[in-house]
């Protein structure tokens, strides 16, 4: 396990000073990224300036869905999509070839392509997502409690981990279909994760649980912090966040036995 | 005589590539029903390595070598076949086995490309796990064989393909494999970094008695390195020996170079053939064992102001024996 | 002006650009997606009453109206501009005998026939699904035209005098990430200007990223008329004005900077 820990703080540690060598400016991105989060609180504003609730949400329950989308996209480009992408794309591992020089090491394939490249200026849109679910906490009809806050803290984990499990699969994927653009399509079906689920029509709830399970990762946080879940919900939301881990876990090695029996 | 550490028998790789007429009628047949072709990349190849030496891998392109080495490597599963290096089988892919082989790849890099070489170097020794001290002591030695301590605070983009390969060999060899993998190191390097390259790989398998397996185009670098080839052509082996034996044995002869003072009035002995003339320059083949006496006519019967005797040239050699497909 | 090898080079990048159309037409859905959920999100808030005065029809009218006008004048070429300049490519742009300009101006049409060949169909398929409510009269139609061209113009030379910093500073393309996310905000996506309110909904009929999108959406849509039009009108002509200059003077003093300090 410690062996593990010191790993990622060597991973963390080069991952800085690759940033760092680009010097990029760091104010402009600061105001991008607080431009984006100001549009979409101020979207969800808007719209409880003009109506009071929208099939029963109200302005604290979807800006917590907002501060949830903030959040979970940040962890995202903490690591989970840095270290990703590396293996898809046209210069990625996978199309290149240099996916060998990762299978040669000593350590857990899906360990290393998943921890392996860190974005620290997402530590920024961390704090910033934090904040707006703190302001939504602060809007919300009834303060959380601490149970609310504890069955917060799981349906988030479970929200994580079910992202987590997309990106993998879509990686897997990338094994069969090397060129595609799997992260841009994500990226645009995520956005529809801003606005709780129920705002959607009945069709696309379908599409919106399975293909990219929005419910999950950004709805049942938001109810959960607005005391707004029962427990059976909660376990359904782990059990599906663990279901689709196993999946797309098994996804992702498939994947890598074809490379290993087709590469040349 | 030791036990091996490599031991591979009959180890074949056959590939299912999908077979594809040109068109568009071809193109919507395909959605429904796929074709395959079977590649034959390496066809039922054994052989035998003892720990320490160094083995060439030739033959010409396509031919199954980088094949045979990823198989080793635990890269890609076989077809068919078994192998065992240093008491593992490749393809399961133990970290213990991991730990202790290592590959370089001529046309590919492992290198964090933005930042100078010894931070990855320190992502590897934390990957490998090599402790701290041993860690130090490895890199100042190859540091020092490769006279590079310059280009450690560089960052990677910046330097030179000759400088980029040195860090290559430095990253591989960071954790003391036992058995080192060679794929095309030279590949696109300047004569002098070649050179000093062969003479790093032979000085360090000398000093460690890592087992070094080689492939490369470069004739000069098996030459100098090997002296053990391994010639694959098709996915089958055709020749397991000193390389000498091979150009012995397909060409058993001898180039004879003269430089003559004036015309050539007289005919040549019988034996020799002319394969080069100009002006005053002769280049004559002689059969092996024939040259000492026809060298000895030449040099009484011809008004001769230089004469060498060679061995035919290695890549003529070869060259012909992918053209024949057979030794 | 030369129009031949103009009217060549927009021919030629269409037909390499169509080879690749599945990846553009990847880049167009990925485009749409965050006008379809102010879409969902607008029409359900109305439900069967109205928001704002919008019913849940004209809100789908709107936002689907947004998605075909937000794609004609989206000037993705603008990206390619600090590309250029940065790449040394400039050098070869300005060896040819033909402006600048057409290199541009020949992505932007090809870009706009590749993306259209994808977005309109789709488009069609989630108006017979959805059920828009559009009221729109010739008189409308026929203002919608300019207005559609103006927006395209005045979006494109925005970004582009933006993209000319390049010139300069090669964080130029930082800056027009910065402009797509105000026009996000305050052209009519996040929601449609009438409904932003207080100093926002003034800022939003003041600044120019209105009249790239939003604008022609109103007009279309019927929500603007009379006064109101003529208003709307001459602010997109000022606007367009203002970028012009930009332009023009940024690209003057750009070209010498760059043959002074050798790209």
């Amino acid at each position: 396990m410690r062996a593990y820990a010191t790993l990622i703080g060597q991973f963390i540690r080069a991952s800085v000073q690759q940033e760092l060598a680009y010097r990029a400016n760091f104010l402009i991105s600061l105001m991008h990224s607080l431009l984006n989060a100001a549009t979409g609180v101020l979207g969800v504003a808007v719209l409880f300036g003009q109506v009071e609730t929208v099939r029963g949400w109200d302005l604290g329950a979807t800006l917590a869905v907002l501060g949830v989308y903030l959040t979970v996209g940040a962890l995202r480009d903490l690591v989970i999509s840095p270290s990703l992408d590396a293996l898809a794309g046209m210069d990625g591992e996978v199309w290149t070839g240099r996916l060998d020089f990762t299978l040669l090491r000593p350590v857990d394939i899906q360990f290393l392509a998943s921890v392996r490249h860190w974005r620290p200026f997402a530590l920024v849109d961390l704090v910033i997502g934090i904040g707006v679910l703190v302001a939504a906490a602060a809007r919300l009809d009834a303060a959380p409690g601490p149970g609310d806050l504890g069955a917060f803290l799981v349906a988030f984990g479970a929200g994580l981990l079910a992202l987590y499990a997309v990106l993998l699969a879509f990686i897997g994927l990338t094994f069969w279909s090397p060129g595609f653009l799997f992260s841009w399509v994500f990226s645009g079906l995520f956005q529809m994760a801003r606005y709780p689920v129920g705002l959607y029509p009945g069709w696309m709830r379908l599409a919106l649980t399975w293909v990219v399970p929005v419910g999950i990762i950004t709805t049942v946080p938001a109810q959960a912090l607005a005391g707004d879940v029962g427990p059976g919900l909660l376990a359904g939301s782990v059990i599906a966040a663990v279901g689709l881990f196993a999946g797309a876990t098994a996804l992702f090695r498939a994947g890598l036995r074809r490379y290993a029996s087709a590469s040349s | 005589m030791p036990e091996p550490q490599i031991t591979v028998s009959h180890l074949t790789k056959t590939y299912r590539v999908p077979q594809r007429e040109p068109g568009l009628r071809a193109a919507v047949r395909s959605l429904v029903h796929r074709e395959y072709r079977d590649v034959e990349a390496v066809r039922d190849i054994s052989f035998a390595i003892t720990a320490g030496e160094v083995v060439g891998f030739i033959g010409p392109n396509g031919a199954g070598k980088t094949t045979t080495l990823k198989m080793l490597a635990g890269l890609l599963h076989p077809t068919g076949g078994d192998a065992r290096v240093a008491g593992h089988v490749p393809w399961q892919r133990r970290p213990d086995y991991l730990r202790r082989i290592s590959m370089v790849m001529g046309n590919k890099s492992q290198m964090m490309w933005d930042i100078p070489p010894l931070d990855t170097f320190l992502v590897l020794r934390e990957i490998y796990r090599v402790p701290a001290a041993e860690f130090q002591q490895t890199l100042d030695e190859l540091v020092a064989l490769l006279d590079m301590s310059d280009l450690l605070t560089k960052p990677v983009r910046n330097l030179s393909l000759g400088e980029r390969m040195k860090c290559e060999m430095v990253a591989a060899l960071l954790h003391r494999p036992a058995v080192l993998f060679l794929d095309e190191p030279t590949l696109g390097l300047d004569v002098s970094i070649q050179r000093r390259l062969r003479r790093f790989i032979a000085e360090y398998n000398r000093r460690s008695g890592a087992t070094v397996i080689l492939t490369s185009h470069y004739m000069a670098d098996v030459a100098e390195l090997c002296p053990r080839v391994i010639l694959i052509h098709h996915g089958v082996l055709l020749y397991d020996g000193p390389l000498g034996g091979l150009v012995e044995r397909l060409a058993p002869f001898k180039l004879i170079r003269l430089t003559l003072d004036g015309a050539r009035d007289e005919a040549l002995p019988d034996g020799l053939e002319v394969i080069e003339q100009e002006n005053g320059r002769l280049v004559l083949r002689a059969a092996r064992r024939d040259t000492p006496a026809l060298t000895a006519r030449l040099l009484s019967t011809l008004p001769v102001i230089d004469l060498a005797v060679e061995d035919p040239p290695v890549d003529a050699v070869i060259d012909q024996i992918y053209q024949e497909g057979s030794v | 002006m030369n129009h031949r090898g103009g009217w060549a080079l927009i021919r030629r990048t269409w037909a390499s650009w169509m080879q690749y159309r599945g990846f553009f037409f990847l880049l167009a859905f990925g485009w749409m997606i965050p006008p379809l959920v102010y879409l969902f999100v607008w029409s359900t808030a109305a439900g069967g009453a109205t928001v704002g005065g919008f019913s849940r029809g004209e809100f789908v009218a709107y936002y689907l109206v947004l998605i075909l006008v937000n794609q004609l004048t989206y000037a993705q070429t603008n990206w390619i501009v600090g590309d250029v300049i940065r790449g040394g490519g400039m050098s070869q742009w300005l060896l040819y005998p033909l402006a600048p300009a057409y290199h541009v101006l020949s992505s932007e049409l090809a870009g706009k026939v590749v993306y259209m060949i994808f977005v309109v169909p789709v488009t069609a398929v989630l108006a017979i699904t959805l059920k828009p409510e559009l009221h729109a009269s010739l008189a409308d139609v026929l203002a919608f035209v300019p207005a559609l061209i103006f927006a395209w113009m005045l979006r494109f030379l925005w970004g582009y005098w933006l993209a000319l910093l390049a010139f300069w500073s090669t964080r130029a393309d930082a800056l027009l990430a910065v402009q797509d996310a105000l026009v996000f905000l305050l052209a009519g996506q996040v929601a449609p200007v009438a409904l932003l309110p207080g100093v926002l909904g003034r800022a939003a009929e003041m600044l120019p990223f209105r009249y790239m999108v939003g604008f022609p959406v109103e007009v279309l849509t019927g929500q603007v008329s009379g006064t109101e039009l003529a208003t709307g009108f001459a602010c997109q002509l000022g606007w367009l004005a203002v970028a012009l200059g930009l332009t023009w003077i940024l690209w003057r003093r750009g070209v010498r900077h760059y043959a002074a300090v050798g790209g």
